[in-house]
């Protein structure tokens, strides 16, 4: 039981990772980003290209997700420009139909370049007892890496500057410009920064399993669930909705077959956009 | 009777198409697969165009039609004249649901998006998982199961001609009823609309569920005349890409809009065929640049460039 949990726990980080990316960019510029998950495949190929030119994994790893950030810079900074012209309704569909070109347009050129593509990065040592439970070291390292990433953000968004000026514009876009911030310069870092952990999320799917180039929509509709569920606002309940989901996941997909528990996942998603529309965790609907 | 002059016109047009193209049960293929798209697209001008509900559902409302008609026939041996108007009546009841919802939760255009994106995804695995009913990812072949004249090509192309013709005489016949006033009403300002007495749920959720119809008609005719209904006939890429793609091609809110941005995706879907899996690329692409750039389409650039007065 408790195996499950912690599987559930692992896979939630994950979803997390790849949704508060999503939560991050909606919240700052006011976008639902369609091509998300594209961008985590996007870090995982650049990964593999760089380890099969023989580069070392320390040096592959962070070139493949700085690749992923490079991309989401250059998406902010041309494609996503007209949506930024508009504000409130007209931006988010705009960015919707933007981004969902978008994620197309990564899919199929993937698909199409690099169509036996798989990583898999086999760490050497299979198995570890945590508490009990034997876990893959995989599983492990991942999810440590993960934590890291959280723990790296909430610092940055609560302690420097930066990280306020970016709390500030998700409050209020208007009220922070009147402060003299710049969202936009602001909204590129973020979205880089979005699409760096997207990235990462991307390379350590190659940890545990496969990433193929194919799994590019169905991580992004992953994160948005995971986004969605937490509010689409907070990154709290980002974190706590993609560990929820997890565990939910890991349940449904133990007791009742993956096709019922991903179909539990999507109602579970539609529920709390019907119910509570702010999210889980909000005060306030 | 000029009201109509463009439907006649439109109709003598098509029904020359096979004159044409009868020789090649290829070409004969594709016509009858372009009505089919034409008559999807006119019901998401409906419910996309003119209300702004931006359903990311219309291959499952479809598909739904489809696949209870298709399950219906093989299960229960229902008769098609008894198990389509069933189809029929799911998608419409659908897309009336998430209609109502939207507009009782005051749900954006996003979050509506979402919701139905969540469906068709639900859809997509319910059929996936439903084996025993609806044989997987393979699919149920419908061979003999339906209508005869829906296995020839020739009376095919007709009966598919005949459903696009009642499809934009439905929409032709609402938008010039009270209905059609409202509908342009709330399309400039919902709020507006509201508070000079115009019933936004009503006529949204009426649009919603007369689109869906048109949709699930659409949807379980096809599944007869392509033989075999499967996940893939009606998954995201394959109609509800094509379909946003023609309307916004043609332009929203118009009459021919989406019959000429239908058939202008058919003719682009054959020209990138070649190049097999780098076709999702050219939608991507088509996507972006039509929204960015030609948010008006085809017929509102012909009206402005020949001043022609094309409804």
């Amino acid at each position: 039981m408790s195996a499950i949990v912690f599987d559930g726990i692992v896979q939630g980080l994950q979803l997390s990772l790849l949704a508060v990316g999503i939560t991050l960019i909606y919240g700052l510029g006011g976008v639902l980003n369609l091509a998300h998950g594209q961008f985590a495949v996007f870090g995982g190929v650049a990964t593999t290209l760089l380890l099969s030119l023989g580069l070392p994994p320390i040096i592959a790893i962070p070139g493949g997700v700085g690749s992923a950030g490079l991309l989401g810079i250059v998406v902010d900074r041309t494609l996503l420009l007209p949506a930024y012209r508009f504000r409130g309704e007209e931006r988010l569909l705009l960015g919707l139909i933007l981004t969902l070109g978008l994620s197309f347009v990564i899919d199929g050129y993937l698909n199409y370049q690099f169509p036996e593509f798989s990583l898999n990065l086999r760490l050497p040592v299979p198995m570890v007892e945590v508490a009990g439970i034997p876990m893959r070291t995989a599983s492990l390292a991942a999810s440590a890496i993960a934590l890291a990433i959280f723990a790296g953000l909430f610092a940055f968004l609560k302690l420097t500057l930066l990280g306020k000026c970016i709390r500030s514009i998700i409050e209020n876009e208007v009220g922070a410009e009147l402060c003299g911030i710049d969202p936009a310069r602001t909204r590129t870092l973020i979205v880089c920064l979005a699409a760096m952990m997207a990235g990462v999320a991307g390379v350590t799917q190659g940890l545990f399993s496969t990433l193929g180039t194919e799994m590019g929509p169905e991580f992004t509709i992953l994160g948005l669930l995971v986004a969605v569920v937490g509010g689409v606002r907070s990154i709290n309940g980002t974190l706590a909705a993609g560990i929820l989901l997890g565990i939910v996941n890991a349940f449904a997909s133990h007791f009742v077959g993956a096709y019922v528990a991903y179909i539990i996942l999507l109602s579970f998603a539609m529920a709390t956009i019907l119910v509570r529309p702010a999210g889980l965790l909000a005060r306030f609907t | 009777m000029k009201k109509y002059n463009d439907l006649f016109i439109l109709a003598l047009i098509l029904a020359a198409v096979p004159l044409l193209a009868g020789s090649s049960a290829y070409y004969m293929r594709l016509a009858t697969l372009a009505l089919v798209y034409m008559a999807w697209t006119v019901a998401f001008n409906l419910i996309f165009g003119h209300t702004k509900q931006l359903f990311l559902c219309v291959g499952a409302l479809a598909g739904s039609a489809a696949y209870v008609t298709v399950v219906l026939t093989k299960q229960l041996a229902l008769s098609p004249w008894l198990s389509v108007p069933l189809g029929i009546a799911t998608a419409a009841g659908l897309g009336a649901l998430f209609s109502y919802v939207s507009v009782l939760r005051g749900l954006g255009v996003i979050f509506l998006g979402i919701v139905t994106l969540a469906f068709s995804l639900i859809f997509h695995n319910l059929v996936l998982g439903l084996r025993q009913f609806t044989n997987g990812e393979t699919g149920l072949v419908t061979r003999g199961l339906g209508f005869p004249a829906l296995e020839q090509p020739l009376p095919s192309y007709y009966i598919f001609l005949a459903v696009l013709l009642a499809a934009l005489a439905i929409y032709g016949a609402l938008m010039r009823s009270r209905m059609g006033m409202a509908v342009r009403a709330l399309s400039d300002d919902e709020l507006t609309a509201e508070l000079s007495g115009i019933d936004v749920t009503r006529y949204k959720v009426l649009a919603a569920a007369v689109a869906s119809a048109i949709l699930g008609l659409a949807g379980s005719l096809y599944a007869f005349y392509n033989g075999i209904v499967s996940p893939s006939v009606f998954s995201f890429v394959s109609v509800d890409i094509p379909v946003l793609i023609g309307l916004l091609l043609g332009g929203m809110r118009t009459r021919l809009g989406p019959i000429i941005g239908a058939a202008a995706f058919a003719i682009i879907e054959e020209l990138v065929r070649p190049f097999g899996q780098l076709n999702v690329l050219v939608y991507g692409i088509l996507l972006i640049v039509l929204f960015v750039a030609f948010r008006e389409g085809i017929v509102v650039l012909l009206r402005r460039r020949l001043g022609l007065s094309l409804p």
